[in-house]
């Protein structure tokens, strides 16, 4: 069927005032239409700008979520700026993160990078959590400066280095030092060796020996909070490297 | 080598010290293979010296399903004579999952040497992973043990690998230890083993009742049409009483649910119709469980037969019908017999079909069936039967059925039991709420049975009741 975007007029009049408990099914030729408009970059153009307009003020929370979840299915560079702007707000930056991350375009990445440096706190974590997901390696150096800063942040940051398991990531978490936070030491062990093992899928069997051979003697040091569990993961990832009749 | 068992009783680790010897013997012997990393297996061996069992779990893991190759199986099974007792039971484990044969040898030393009754059963599921055709002998052996190797070789001789298995099995079902021959059949069942089927039906009429009872629960599980004939031979062997009932059951297994039943019941039919009358008499029971029109034709032939004999005959087979179909016959019948004995025959099993739940009739045809049963009954004896049954039929109607009979003295109690009992499923009970409500009610005030009393006082609060399980004898 041709996409009729007059068809969506009302439905699009009924989104600027939907809240959540009204009747949903007002706004299901939205949902149909960005269905249909799956290899028609026509509607899609048009549907993502129809959508990506509600994103100012004036509309409710709930069409707000509703046009996120949308534009992080037909969403592209061209609703980034839009998205971007909810970043910093409380009550929005969790959806606006939810289509960003699904977003196929480089500006996604651009904007919440742009954004771990401005916001805090749970937003914050949030950004770093999407950068994650993303596996971006041009955030490392940002996630890197905050391992050492707040608890949850660093944890999350190491978390998302873990993540990302890129080379410049693995040395980054191996270069933290000097950390007294307890949460924080060990989700940086933690993220190593996930390195470790993203390194040995590869069949980088000498470097992912290096990350577990540290990790094990950090924590029979006791330098390592839960000790016995990382010496454990990391035992079991030296034999995993040492064997090398079996690919991991 | 294998080191004096006694050496390690008391559970005592294997030390570093022996490791570090057992390492510099194992050096050479990896030597011969340069595929295997040496430093990986030392580690590993490493590990499953270690007290903490989760060290040694990454070691088993690695025994289990890494360093792959014939090398490293034979050091790792090199291991077994030299440690603890628990550590040879846990790495034979790991070396039988691991399985490769190249263990195997290592496993079945490990048997001849060990007096610990759990390595020795572990040694035993070794060889069932393990091992083929060849240590069939051995785990026959491990059969006369008590548990836990007895158990492990019943297991172990189940899942061996192997074309030669099967023959073996069935040479010792034969000819094996007297004691032992009905276990080897049903290991042979176990292993599904069809092509055991034509020894199985020779065991079916065996001179010994044991390993003739195995073999029909044996043909119960893999037999077809084609053996039908052979059972019955089974079931004219068999000892009159329990040997029977478990012969004829096994028939009827074959006849209604395995595949190809409705040959197999074609199958029974003709046996039936070409044996003599005496045989006929053994089988008309066995034909009267599995049921169908080829069968009642005959019940209805021997119902009706003036001699007296033949006539009690039928009317006892009828009464081991399966299903409701023969429901209007038994009707009929007892409509016109004049007999108490017959009446009461024919009134029992309309009783006992009436509310059987794949008796070929819904809940609302199953419950007028029942009403039309106890409108016949002239004893309370019946009756009250008539409503310990009723509660088998789920339904509300059921329940509307049962509780004017709360008001009967003497029907009070069976009347109660069965209201409680359908208060116990909350599909009906929820959906019926007050309708049940009063009946429960009712039932307090009636009922002298503590235990309906706490049942029905929970239902109504729309508590569950867990059901007491039956003590095991």
């Amino acid at each position: 069927m041709a996409y009729d975007p007059a068809s969506l007029d009302k439905p699009f009049d009924v989104l600027k005032t939907f809240d959540w408990g009204g009747d949903a099914s007002a706004l299901q030729p939205i949902d149909a239409a960005v269905v249909a408009a799956h290899g028609d970059p026509v509607a899609r153009a048009d549907l993502e700008k129809r959508l990506a307009a509600l994103l100012g003020a004036g509309t409710s929370r709930a069409a707000k979520e509703y046009v996120c979840r949308k534009l992080s299915l037909i969403g592209t560079a061209a609703s980034v700026a839009s998205l971007a702007a909810l970043l910093p707000e409380k009550d929005h930056s969790h959806m606006a993160r939810f289509s960003l991350e699904r977003i196929n375009a480089a500006e996604a990445t651009e904007a919440l990078r742009k954004a771990l440096g401005s916001v805090q706190g749970d937003l914050k974590i949030g950004m770093i959590s999407s950068l994650a997901g993303r596996g971006d390696a041009a955030s490392v150096p940002a996630l890197a400066a905050l391992l050492s800063g707040e608890s949850k942040t660093a944890v999350a940051a190491a978390d998302a280095l873990g993540r990302i398991h890129t080379p410049e990531a693995c040395r980054a978490l191996a270069a933290a030092s000097g950390i007294a936070d307890k949460s924080a030491v060990a989700a940086i062990a933690d993220a190593r060796l996930a390195c470790a093992e993203s390194l040995l899928r590869q069949g980088k069997r000498a470097e992912a020996k290096a990350i577990y051979t540290s990790l094990s003697e950090a924590a029979t040091a006791g330098t390592t909070p839960m000790a016995k569990a990382t010496r454990l993961a990391a035992a079991r990832g030296i034999l995993a490297c040492l064997d090398t009749t079996t690919t991991s | 080598m294998h080191l004096p068992n006694q050496r390690y009783r008391g559970g005592i680790a294997l030390t570093w010290a022996a490791l570090a010897c057992l390492s510099c013997g194992l050096q050479s012997a990896a030597a011969a293979d340069a595929a295997v990393p040496q430093d990986a297996v030392q580690m590993t061996i490493d590990f499953l010296a270690k007290d903490d069992q989760a060290f040694r779990a990454i070691g088993l893991d690695r025994v289990r399903y890494g360093l792959k190759g014939e090398a490293a199986t034979v050091q790792f099974a090199g291991l077994l004579s030299k440690l603890a007792p628990a550590r040879q039971a846990e790495l034979t484990a790991a070396l039988a999952d691991r399985g490769d044969r190249a263990a195997l040898p290592a496993v079945l030393a490990l048997l001849m040497a060990s007096k610990e009754p759990a390595v020795r059963a572990a040694a035993v599921s070794g060889l069932g992973g393990l091992g083929s055709g060849t240590e069939v002998a051995v785990l026959k052996t491990s059969l006369a043990a008590a548990d836990p190797e007895k158990a492990a070789a019943r297991r172990a001789l189940t899942v061996i690998r192997g074309n030669d298995v099967t023959p073996l099995l069935v040479e010792a079902a034969k000819s094996g230890e007297p004691g032992l021959r009905p276990t080897f059949i049903d290991i042979l069942a176990d292993r599904r083993a069809i092509s055991a089927l034509p020894d199985l039906l020779t065991a079916a009429v065996d001179g010994d009742p044991s390993v003739r009872t195995a073999a029909m629960r044996a043909l119960a599980r893999l037999g077809g049409p084609e053996q039908v004939a052979g059972m019955v031979q089974g079931v004219l062997k068999a000892a009159a009483g329990g040997e029977r009932d478990e012969a004829e059951r096994a028939v009827v297994t074959v006849c209604t649910q395995n595949p190809g039943k409705e040959k197999a019941a074609e199958a029974l039919l003709a046996q039936f119709k070409a044996a003599d009358d005496t045989i006929q008499e053994t089988l008309l029971t066995v034909l009267a469980r599995v049921g169908g029109t080829g069968a009642i034709a005959i019940v209805d032939g021997l119902i009706a037969d003036t001699n007296t004999a033949k006539r009690k005959l039928g009317l006892t087979a009828l009464a081991k019908w399966p299903d409701a179909t023969v429901s209007q016959r038994l009707l009929d019948l007892l409509g016109a017999s004049q007999d108490q004995a017959e009446r009461d025959q024919l009134l029992g099993t309309l009783i006992r079909i009436a509310p059987l739940p794949d008796n070929k009739l819904n809940d609302k045809q199953k419950l007028e069936l029942l009403e039309k049963t106890m409108s016949l009954c002239k004893r309370d004896e019946d009756r009250r039967r008539v409503l310990e049954r009723a509660n088998a039929i789920r339904t509300i109607e059921t329940l509307r059925f049962v509780v004017p009979y709360l008001d009967d003295p003497n029907l009070a109690e069976p009347a109660c039991l069965s209201v409680v009992e359908l208060a116990h499923h909350r599909n009906i009970r929820d959906a019926n709420k007050d309708e049940f409500t009063k009946a429960l009610d009712k039932v307090l005030g009636t009922t002298k049975n503590e235990e309906l009393i706490e049942r029905a006082e929970r239902y109504k609060q729309g508590q569950t009741w867990e059901r007491k399980k039956p003590a095991k004898s």
